[in-house]
Formats: C-alpha cells, sequence, structure tokens
C-alpha cells in the first residue's frame, strides 16, 4: 500500500452467521484464515475471538497489523429481518404517505396478486411538522419549532430511538432539516438522527425518504458495533487503520460508515464479487457468475469482463416472487446483484396452502439451527444438509463446533416430514431441492434481466454453504463448469484486501454549461481532491499513488436524466465549454445513439474518486499449504454415507482433504470435498480438477454442444 | 421454417425470448432517460416493443400501460398499408397520432422504425408516447370532435432514408403550446427505436439469427397455445356484466358480453352508451387493449403480452356506440371510460373465476392538467396522473393510491413543482375511503394544490367516480366516491376545464376501492392495525367491520366486538 515496509493486512467479514477472517502477511508471503460465529448482540466480540485466534496461530501479534478493511451485512439482515432500531419519521406537513404511496404504480402489469413493501416506519410513527420549502429553494413557512419540540417529548416518551428526517425539497435547501436535527440533539439527544439532505440530498421525495429511514433505522445498530470493534481492536493493540467497505466497491472511514451505513448495505457481499472478479483476473476467466451462500442469505452477481456490474438504484428486501420494484428503494452505489433470503439458516416449514417453504426467515446465529444445539427449535438447511449427510457432525469448522445430527431430524419430522406425510429423509432432500431452487431461479433472473444466458456463465461458489450447494445449482442453471476456490468459506475476505482505497465526493452546483463559473467549478473539485488527498495519506498512500478521477453528470436543459461525462483535471475555464460539450456528446450518442435537437446542456453535480493503488495480493500463495498431491487418492482421508437423489437414498461416498489436493489432481463424482470452513458436494456424472490455485473445477456434465448449435 | 421444424430446444428458446424482453426493455429505458417530459420518464405513459416483418408484436417492454401497449399492437398493419415494408429504406421513421389507428387520442405518438440487417428489413421497433401538448384545446373532455382536439398527423415519414422532415417538425412546433418538450420526446422516440434496433442486430448476431421469423413463430404459437388452455379451462358461456361511469352530461353505460365457447372468447360491448358530443369517446382500438388486457389479468397473467395472446380473443362493439367511436368523435379522454372496462369484465367473470378477479377501484386515473400565463405572458402548462385505489383482492387488501388498470406512476410533488409553479400542500392516504370487507379496498389519496404567484390559473380534470362508487365483491362494501373541492366552497359536479382566481387552493381527493368479503369476516386484529396507523377510523371500525377499538386505539376489545358481529350475523 505504501512505499514503506509492507504491514499485516486484515481482511475481516461478518455476516449473519459467520465472521470471516483472512490475514495477510507480506512478508512470509502467508495467508492465515479464520471463521468463527458471528455474536450477534455485540458483532465485535467474535471479531476479537478470531482475530486473537487466527494471528495467535499465525505467530503474529496485533500491532504488525497496518490495516483491517471490514465489511458486514448486518445492515442488509437489518432491514430484510427488520431488526433495526424503533424508528419514527418527520415530514413536511402533508407529505408523511410518499414513503409509502411510492410510485403509484404497479411492478408487474398483469398479476394482480402482487405485493407492496411495507415501509420500515409504520404510519403511526410518521409525523408530520408544519414548515414548507419550495422547489427554488426559498421558504414558504419556517418550521414550528413548538411542534418539533412537542414531538422530540412525544417520541422519547414512546421510546423511539432513531429518527429520519426528510422534508420537501431538503436536497435543494437543507436548512429546515438542519434547524430539527440541532432542536432534537438539544432537546432528545438520546435519539440517533438522520436527515435526508445528508444521507442522499437527490430530488424525488420516495426515494430519498425511503433511503434516509433505512439508513436511520439501521445505524443505531451499526454505530454501536463499529464503535465497539474500534475499541476492542485497540484493546488488543492493533493501532493501524481500519478502514469499512462500501457497497460501490471502495472503502470509507469509521466515522462516515457510522453515519451512513447505508453506502454500506452489500459490502460483504461487494467483496465476494470483488473477489470472483480477482479469481477471474487470475485464471482468465473474465466471466463468471458469483454465487455465495452464507447462513443467512444467498447473493448472484454477473461478473463481465473481469468487473462486476453496479447500478445507484438499488433494492432491499423484495417481497414478491424477487420482482424487481417489490423492495424498498435506495440511492446508493452498489455492485449489482441479486440477494434473496436462502442461507444455511434459513427456516424450512410448510404454508397455508400446504407447500414446504425455505426462507426467508433465518435462525442466525443464535439461536442457530437445530443442530446446533444453541436452543434453536425450526428446522433449517443447515439441518437438512446434515441428515443428507453432506455435512459431517464431527467436521464442522474443522471439528471446532459440533453439531448433532438429532435434533435436526426431530425439527424436520415434526415441522415438515409429518406435515406432509413423508419420510424425514425426504423431507431433507425437499428443502435442499427448495432453497437450490429459489437460489438458480434468482440467479437465472438475475443473469437473464440483463440479457446474459445463465448457461454460458461458469459459476463461482463460494460462503460457507455456498459449495454444499453449487453443484445443484450450477446444474439447475446448467452452467458449464463449478468453480470453488481454496478457503471457500472465507472468500469474501479476499474481496477486502484486493479492494483499493477508495473515496467518492460529490458536490451539487446547478448551471447550464455555457453559463458555469469556472473558477467556482475549480474550486469545488480542489477542495474535493484535497480531501480525498489527506484521508488517503492517512492511511499510508504515497502521494504519487494517489489517483483523481473527476466527473459531472450532465443532460440536455429539459431531460430528468444525467449521464456521467469525464472533466479533465487542472484549472478549469472558458475552454472547458467545447470540451466537455463534445464529450458530453460522445456519451450520449454511444448510450441512445444520436444526439437530441436541443443544443443546451446543463450540469447537476460534479465527482471526484480518490483512489490509491489496487493493493497486490498473491492468490498463489494461498497454495502454499505442504503435503499437496496431484494424485486424488492420495487425499482421500476416508468415505461417508451422503443422500444421492439419482438412487433416491444414502450412498458411500469418498471424502477427500481439500489441504491434500494438489494441482492438476482430477477424480470423478459422486464425492465430498472438506476444508475447515465450508464442505463441497460433488453429484454423480462430474469431472473434477484441481487449478494451479488450487481452485477445485467441477465439469457439471451439462453439456454445452446443445448450447453451440442454438448459437 | 414453421414452428414444428425449428430446432430451438425449449432452453435456447426461453434465453432468446428473454433477451429479446430485454432487448425492448433497454429500448424503453433509453426513451424514458432521454425524454424531456416527466409524462414518459417519471410515469411512463408509454410503450415499447418489437414486430417481426409480418407486423406481429413478438415483444413488449415491461414497462408501460395496456391502452398504449395492446393498441400499438395491432397499429403497426396500418403502417404497412400506407408505406409498404418492400418501399421502406435504412434511416426512414414513421409517425402518426391517429386516434382511430394507434391509441385513441392526437396526444399519442406512435413512432416506428424498421431495422435493416444490410438491405432486409430485420423488424420493426415501435413506441408510442404522451406527448405535454398537441395544440387544439388542450387535454381535456371538452372538444365536439377530433378537429377541436388539436394538430392531427396522419401515416407519415418522419425521417427519410435518415433526412429528418423538417416541414413537419417545423408544422408540429408552431401548434404546439410547448414545441421543445414536445419535438424533444419525438427524438427520444426515435433514439428508443435506434437503441432497441442495434441491440436487436447484436443479438442477432450472437445467435446467428438469420431472420427473426423462426423465433417470432414460436414464440406467438407458444403464446397462444397457452392462451387459449387458459380459456379452455373456464366453462363454457355467458357472462355479463354492466358498470357506470359519471360521463359528461349523463352517466355512460357499459355492458360487457363476454362468450366463452371452447379455447376462444368473444367479448361484445353492444348495450353501452353511444358516442358522447364530447371527448369522452373510445376508439375500437383502445376498447380491445383494455379488453383484452382484463382477460389476460384474469385468465393468463403469466402467458407474455404478444400477438399469440391477443388471436383467441375477439372483441367487437358496434359502430357509433361510446367504445367503437368514428372519425370525427372528440376523443380527448377516451381513457377514462376505457380505464372501467376491466372492471365490467372482472365483474362477468366473477361469476366462473371467484378467486381469479379483484373488485372493483378507483378505475381512471386522474390526470390533472394545470396551466397559466408566466411572468412574460407565455403559457405554461404542466400534466400530472394520479391514482385512486385498487378494489381488493380475493386474498389480500386493495393497493392504496396505486394505478389499475393503467400501467402509469405517480410523478413526485418535488418534480411537479420543479417544472411548474404548481404547489402541493398534501398528498396522503384518504382514511376510510377503502371499501370494507374481509379483504379492504385499497385507499385513495386526498392532493391539495395551488399555483405561485397572482396569476389566475385554469385546471382540466380528467375524474371520475364521483357517482358511482367502486362495488366491492363477494359481500364486501364500496369504495368512497371521488370529489374536487375548491378552497372558495364549491364542488366540481362535472368535467371541462374550470378557471380559477389566483390563491385558490383545490383538493382532490381520489375514489378508494371496493372490498372483498363480508366485513365482519376481517381479522379483527387486521381492523386494530387499520386503525392505529389512521388508514380507518374507530367510528368506522365499529360501524363497518363491527369491531370495537378502545380509546386509545391500543386494542381490540374482544367481547365487545364479538357480541356486535354476532348482533349482525343474525339480523
Amino acid at each position: 500500500m505504501s512505499v514503506e515496509a509492507p504491514g499485516v493486512r486484515i481482511g475481516i467479514d461478518i455476516g449473519g452467521t459467520f465472521t470471516d477472517l483472512l490475514v495477510f502477511d507480506p512478508i512470509a508471503g502467508q495467508f492465515h484464515i479464520g471463521k468463527t460465529l458471528t455474536t450477534a448482540d455485540d458483532p465485535s466480540r467474535a471479531v476479537v475471538e478470531g482475530l486473537t485466534e487466527t494471528l495467535d496461530a499465525a505467530g503474529l501479534a496485533p500491532d504488525v497489523a497496518r490495516g483491517i478493511v471490514h465489511g458486514t451485512t448486518l445492515v442488509t439482515n437489518a432491514i430484510i429481518e427488520r431488526k433495526g432500531a424503533l424508528t419514527a419519521l418527520l415530514t413536511t406537513r402533508g407529505f408523511r404517505d410518499a414513503v409509502e404511496i411510492g410510485k403509484e404504480h404497479r411492478y408487474d402489469l398483469y398479476d394482480i396478486f402482487l405485493e407492496m413493501p411495507r415501509p420500515l416506519v409504520p404510519r403511526r410513527l410518521r409525523l408530520e411538522v408544519d414548515e414548507r420549502i419550495l422547489a427554488d429553494g426559498s421558504v414558504l413557512q419556517p418550521v414550528d419549532r413548538q411542534q418539533v419540540l412537542d414531538i422530540a417529548k412525544r417520541l422519547v416518551a414512546e421510546g423511539i430511538e432513531a429518527v429520519a428526517v426528510a422534508l420537501i425539497h431538503a436536497y435543494r435547501n437543507a436548512d429546515h432539516e438542519r434547524e430539527i436535527e440541532a432542536l432534537l440533539a438539544q432537546h432528545a439527544p438520546g435519539l440517533t438522527v438522520s436527515i435526508s439532505s445528508s444521507v442522499v440530498a437527490e430530488i424525488r421525495e420516495y426515494e430519498r425518504t425511503s433511503t434516509t429511514v433505512a439508513n436511520v433505522y439501521v445505524r443505531p445498530v451499526v454505530a454501536k458495533y463499529l464503535a465497539q470493534l474500534s475499541e476492542a481492536l485497540g484493546e488488543m493493540g492493533f493501532d493501524g487503520s481500519l478502514f469499512i467497505m462500501q457497497s460501490s466497491g471502495g472503502v470509507c472511514t469509521v466515522d462516515t460508515a457510522s453515519r451512513y451505513p447505508i453506502r454500506l448495505i452489500e459490502s460483504g457481499p461487494a467483496a465476494g464479487a470483488l473477489a470472483a472478479a480477482e479469481y477471474g483476473r487470475l485464471t482468465s476467466l473474465s466471466n463468471l457468475l458469483s454465487f455465495d451462500m452464507g447462513g443467512t442469505t444467498a447473493k448472484a452477481c454477473i461478473i463481465d469482463d473481469g468487473e462486476p456490474l453496479t447500478t445507484s438504484d438499488f433494492e432491499v428486501g423484495r417481497v414478491y416472487r424477487f420482482k424487481k420494484g417489490s423492495g424498498l428503494p435506495i440511492k446508493a452505489t452498489v455492485i449489482e446483484m441479486i440477494e434473496i433470503g436462502a442461507g444455511g439458516g434459513s427456516i424450512a416449514r410448510i404454508d397455508t396452502l400446504g407447500l414446504l417453504k425455505v426462507g426467508p426467515d433465518s435462525a442466525g446465529a443464535a439461536p442457530g439451527p437445530a443442530c446446533y444445539g444453541g436452543g434453536g427449535e425450526a428446522p433449517t438447511v443447515t439441518d437438512a444438509d446434515l441428515v443428507l449427510g453432506y455435512l459431517d457432525p464431527g467436521y464442522f469448522l474443522g471439528g471446532r463446533m459440533r453439531l448433532d445430527v438429532e435434533p435436526a431430524r426431530e425439527a424436520i419430522r415434526r415441522d415438515v416430514a409429518e406435515p406432509l406425510g413423508i419420510s424425514v429423509l425426504d423431507a431433507a432432500w425437499g428443502i435442499h431441492q427448495v432453497v437450490n431452487e429459489n437460489m438458480a431461479n434468482a440467479a437465472r433472473i438475475h443473469a437473464i434481466e440483463r440479457g446474459k444466458d445463465p448457461r454460458a456463465y461458469p459459476v463461482f461458489a463460494f460462503g460457507g454453504a455456498g459449495p454444499v450447494h453449487a453443484f445443484r445449482v450450477a446444474k439447475i442453471l446448467q452452467s458449464p463448469r463449478l468453480i470453488v476456490p481454496l478457503g471457500a468459506g472465507v472468500t469474501s475476505t479476499v474481496g477486502f484486501l484486493t479492494a483499493p482505497l477508495a473515496f467518492d465526493f460529490v458536490r451539487s452546483h446547478y448551471g447550464r454549461l455555457d453559463d458555469l463559473d469556472w473558477n467556482h467549478i475549480t474550486g469545488l473539485f480542489n477542495a474535493m481532491e484535497q480531501e480525498g488527498r489527506e484521508i488517503l495519506r492517512s492511511a499510508g498512500v504515497g502521494e504519487r499513488e494517489i489517483r483523481m478521477q473527476r466527473s459531472a453528470d450532465l443532460r440536455y436543459v429539459g431531460q430528468g436524466h444525467e449521464v456521467s461525462v469525464q472533466i479533465p483535471a487542472g484549472e478549469l475555464g472558458e475552454h472547458t465549454v467545447a470540451a466537455t460539450h463534445a464529450a458530453f456528446e460522445d456519451v450520449y450518442v454511444r448510450l441512445y445513439e444520436r444526439v437530441a435537437p436541443g443544443n443546451q446542456v446543463e450540469a447537476l453535480s460534479w465527482r471526484v474518486v480518490a483512489t490509491g493503488p489496487r493493493p497486490a495480493l498473491p492468490l498463489e500463495r494461498l497454495a502454499a499449504a505442504a503435503d499437496l498431491h496431484g494424485d486424488a487418492a492420495q487425499a482421500i482421508k476416508g468415505e461417508r454415507a451422503i443422500y444421492l437423489p439419482e438412487g433416491g437414498a444414502m450412498a458411500t461416498v469418498p471424502v477427500y482433504d481439500r489441504y491434500a489436493l494438489g494441482p492438476y489432481a482430477t477424480f470423478e463424482g459422486p464425492a465430498v470435498v472438506e476444508e475447515r470452513e465450508s464442505t463441497l458436494i460433488v453429484g454423480r456424472d462430474a469431472r473434477v480438477s484441481v487449478d494451479a490455485l488450487l481452485s477445485v473445477v467441477i465439469d457439471t456434465g451439462s453439456s454445452a454442444e446443445d448450447k453451440e448449435t442454438s448459437r | 421454417m414453421t414452428a414444428q421444424e425449428t430446432r430451438l430446444d425449449p432452453i435456447s428458446l426461453e434465453v432468446m425470448w428473454n433477451r429479446l424482453i430485454a432487448v425492448v426493455n433497454e429500448q424503453a429505458t433509453a426513451l424514458m432517460r432521454t425524454s424531456f417530459t416527466t409524462i414518459v420518464r417519471e410515469s411512463g405513459d408509454l410503450s415499447a416493443g418489437v414486430f417481426d416483418l409480418r407486423g406481429n408484436m413478438i415483444a413488449q417492454a415491461v414497462t408501460g400501460t395496456p391502452g398504449h401497449i395492446n393498441a400499438m399492437a395491432t397499429c403497426i398493419h396500418h403502417f404497412l398499408a400506407v408505406y409498404p415494408a418492400d418501399t421502406l429504406r435504412p434511416g426512414d421513421v414513421l409517425i402518426t397520432n391517429d386516434p382511430q389507428k394507434t391509441s385513441g387520442h392526437l396526444h399519442d405518438f406512435t413512432v416506428i422504425t424498421p431495422i435493416f440487417q444490410g438491405q432486409r428489413i430485420a423488424g420493426f421497433f415501435g413506441n408510442t408516447c404522451h406527448v405535454l401538448d398537441i395544440g387544439g384545446r388542450g387535454l381535456g373532455t371538452d372538444a365536439n370532435s377530433v378537429f377541436e382536439e388539436g394538430l392531427f398527423v396522419p401515416i407519415t415519414k418522419l425521417y427519410d432514408a435518415g433526412v429528418a422532415n423538417t416541414e413537419l417538425m417545423k408544422l408540429i412546433a408552431a401548434n404546439v403550446r410547448t414545441p421543445e418538450p414536445v419535438l424533444g420526446d419525438i427524438h427520444a422516440q426515435v433514439a428508443g427505436n435506434d437503441v432497441g434496433g442495434r441491440r436487436l442486430l447484436d443479438f442477432m448476431a450472437e445467435f446467428g439469427l438469420e431472420s427473426l421469423e423462426p423465433l417470432a413463430d414460436e414464440i406467438i404459437e407458444r403464446s397462444e397455445r397457452a392462451m387459449r388452455a387458459a380459456i379452455a379451462r373456464l366453462p363454457d358461456g355467458v357472462f355479463e356484466h354492466v358498470v357506470y361511469s359519471d360521463g359528461y352530461e349523463e352517466p355512460v353505460r357499459l355492458q360487457a358480453r363476454i362468450v366463452k365457447r371452447g379455447d376462444e372468447m368473444w367479448v361484445d360491448w353492444a348495450g353501452s352508451s353511444p358516442e358522447s358530443a364530447r371527448g369522452i369517446n373510445v376508439v375500437l382500438n383502445y376498447t380491445h387493449a383494455y379488453t383484452t388486457y382484463a382477460l389476460k389479468c384474469a385468465l393468463a397473467p403469466e402467458v407474455p403480452n404478444n400477438e399469440g395472446s391477443f388471436r383467441p380473443v375477439h372483441v367487437d362493439a358496434p359502430p357509433g356506440c361510446i367504445l367503437n367511436a368514428q372519425h370525427p368523435a372528440p376523443v380527448g379522454a377516451r381513457h377514462i371510460i376505457g380505464h372501467f372496462l376491466p372492471g365490467a369484465i372482472f365483474g362477468a367473470l366473477a361469476a366462473a373465476l371467484p378467486d381469479r378477479v379483484m373488485a372493483e377501484g378507483a378505475a381512471n386515473i386522474w390526470i390533472n392538467q394545470v396551466s397559466g400565463r408566466n411572468d412574460d405572458n407565455g403559457i405554461w402548462t404542466y400534466v400530472w396522473f394520479s391514482a385512486g385505489g385498487t378494489g381488493a383482492r380475493p386474498n389480500k387488501d386493495g393497493i392504496s393510491a396505486t394505478a389499475f388498470p393503467s400501467g402509469i406512476s405517480g410523478v413526485p410533488a418535488e418534480v411537479i413543482e420543479s417544472l411548474s409553479p404548481i404547489v402541493m400542500h398534501r398528498r396522503e392516504y384518504r382514511a376510510d375511503s377503502g371499501g370494507a370487507g374481509t379483504f379492504r379496498g385499497g385507499l385513495g389519496q386526498v392532493m391539495e394544490i395551488s399555483v405561485r404567484g397572482d396569476r389566475p390559473f385554469s385546471l382540466s380534470p380528467l375524474f371520475d367516480r364521483t357517482r358511482f362508487a367502486a362495488q366491492g365483491y363477494a359481500g364486501g362494501g364500496a369504495g368512497a366516491l371521488g370529489s374536487i373541492e375548491t378552497s372558495a366552497g364549491e364542488t366540481l359536479d362535472r368535467k371541462g376545464v374550470r378557471h380559477f382566481p389566483a390563491g385558490t387552493r383545490v383538493t382532490l381527493r381520489l375514489p378508494g376501492g371496493g372490498g372483498f368479503g363480508p366485513a365482519v369476516q376481517r381479522d379483527p386484529a387486521a381492523v386494530l392495525d387499520d386503525v392505529r396507523n389512521e388508514l380507518v377510523t374507530r367510528e368506522a371500525a365499529r360501524r363497518d367491520y363491527g369491531v370495537i377499538i378502545d380509546d386509545r386505539a391500543r386494542k381490540v376489545d374482544a367481547e365487545g366486538t364479538e357480541a356486535e358481529r354476532r348482533g349482525r350475523r343474525d339480523a
């Protein structure tokens, strides 16, 4: 990262169920992996426990760590599972329903049974204040301060923890939101408050309010957690920089993350996609379908030409058949992926129609699946996987956690097998199948919505539960190949260590291109670049490694959507106009084929991305374990019975030791491949080989010829 | 190659089909992102689709509204009658707003672009958009003939071999109140087709397709088969239902008669009111659009919407009927009546398919056009759409403030206020407006507006359901009626442009949807939730649902409720 001596770098991913760690020691050239159960009441505890254990095992002291990059799915899970703070919303009088009325639009034209997402704040906690700002930023009516004080009292009395303030036209003039924020800070200091003009200063009250509400809904949870984490790491002796992964693929400071946790909404999954892209780059597989299944959710992401797709319109918690429009809108830059409530902890049950349903509710780490023995009684996907023999009760997390098969059987018998009148084994297979279908469908929709053929994409599978399910999911998708990296249980953490430090800055300044004060714009850019430079320097990035990228959001006068156009470095002035206009038209024609008749171009926002260098991560060193065998037979450590659907019964198959499988080892399915943090299940008719990065590559037996003829 | 001969395996077909839908979605997205009006970019009052060489619609964008989509599906034949395919050249673009041949009023421009693969036409991209203004009286109900409703552009070349028809554009610019956004959106329509065309050619190259027809045959044939299978599942018979709209001077009767035999359906609207003297008449193309739309919702929502899904359904209305208006009948506000048609269809099908239909809802979207003078005496005008509540479903509440059957969206208040001097003082759910039922109807909304400055303004409100409430199904109650009131204490009692002095506040109360099932069977916990969230008042909870909620609206009085409900069941 800097020209000085490289320090140890650590990636930490907190999922709903597991906390994963990756420690990279550049001097020894070694990686050390850790995985521990997430401690939901105080997630920093699991980090400290896991980190201490991993560093001890590696013989490293915490103070040698230079930087920690951290990501979490806490934000997403808190929203999907509705486990955020008790939140209220303050709006301009007359607009408390904007967050629910939404677009007045049915996202599916023909399905009259569709469902709309429920806002995070119920109507009775959406309170109105007399005040009004107009579209030009002028004040029609000042804030009724007494009303705000009365509301503050009521919020405290009702036990409200968090408050979103989203006033009409606050993106244009933030004064009223700031005034209310100050009043609340003074008279109800215990409340966590987010104002829309700070979270996302963009026009459109529905999306802005929804994003602001989501931000503050998770803020107490995230802020508390990050404070605990910083403190705990400090106590361990860590005195390097702690950075937080953002959904956009860059990282930010703890302070920013605590105030704007919504920008972390997909940070764990984003790291997974980045890791998949990194593997793709190293193995020249530039197109992949990244498939990440953890304890709580599964994510799929298309990687094209080595880069994950990104979007600024995100939805969280889709409530109706994964359909676009059925989730809560979030305005934030995110790596584009589909995420569904399907993980090892997903709970299986029989619904009112007598059908087997799995997820999206999850048993999490506590109480956890029935087999954890932590008090969980509901049958989960992990319970089913255990009953099917896919997990070894004695080798879960390398034997550090004991699984009990009897409670798993009992839970499945009681909640699934008996109501359906089938055997426990059939019920377990049913659960396994339903969750696989759910995930494959979601992945297929994600690919197809982007016009991609899912059958053309090798599946790159990871996450604690990913390798257990990936073979069947790849079969359903008819993917030609399945790739499972070494350390699949903690692959996301690789992404943390390959993400460059990147900070995004934006300033709004409206004007027609031919009528702008370019000195002012230059000043805006300089200020943003200065800020970016300081943060990067404080993180140890050398001056010469810092890169600045300027851009502007431009459109024709009268339009409502902008295109992003790059702006040159240095002083801007009249000479900038023609070049920028031409650059705008270039981008415009590339997107929309022809220029518009009107000639006037206007600018709305000015952006800078300040980045450090992409850190080098020599993944081939992951392969530096001992005792590797090119002959797969040497890596067989035993055998066990697993359920094979083709025979409809348990069958005994070999169990391979992941750590003994060397490059170019080959074998045939069915088989089990075990490593500490995950288990790979390979079905029949599959050829397995190991590549130079020690990834297991499986030819799924899906014939590629059918596709060739159709093309 | 016929469908039987094609080598498309089901999965290749699915992938290609979805790719085609992705292509038209990109077309629609480009159109919306380059649009100069909120009508298109926020509300999505448009349709976009791809047609094969024979003029069959193969795929449509997910975005859009049935009145455009299904009307556009049939329009291409009219274009090809004027400009046969073999006379078209690369760079040609065709346009019209002929109400009879497209989507029923002059405000919709349809733009068709042939896409050439070398020297051969691979297919056509088409889209229909609602323009901000088309001259004449402005968007409204008041005209006595189509000639008063604005500029009529017959099927014409907008571009001829890549050369813009600047004479036509000058003519359009001179005839409309807002030339820049109108011409800007026509540009967006052309650009959208270009984007779709480019992606189509990429797609055909990638999959090695020499023509679209084999794929089109497969898509259409499978869709038709699925639609026929869905129809066949319904018992043979005759299903009838009548609904009423406020109309202009007098109520309008809409009578659906569905004859179902085997795997086909015939819908006849004979018995409906005759043409109105004012602009609420509907052309047959638009009647067809909302009839087939409603049938598909009830019978086969999962079947893709294309030429094939229309084939087994036959729609007719006698010439001169309000649902088969003849030129030059005025048609400006045809959507009002058109949006009532699905209610009549659902009502007819309710006997045979009680679990596949929704109760009556607010029906038409309210189109609000506000106009006035600028400080420089120029005219400003702004149009936005808003929705009341949908009817309840057999197993779910109705959806509040959400359009049905229209597929359009509302516009954020912030956007409305940024682009016009309109100030929106209130936009909220209307308590007690959802019809009571085991499942409650969707709530309407209240919008209160004024206009900044000291000049008078006018409002052309295209509203309805002020006399005939949305009826509940299976014992459910009716939704609340709509109304428009002014701060001067006046209630608007009929359609037509109204002028208001500066400072007037106008309150629009949009109607609610009907309930489904008896209200006394609604879960008291759901009623309590509605009361706590002020969607239903305590009084209405008792009156309509027989549920007694304690004074602080915290809990249900279980004994009191049981007694109250028992009394009603016995009565």
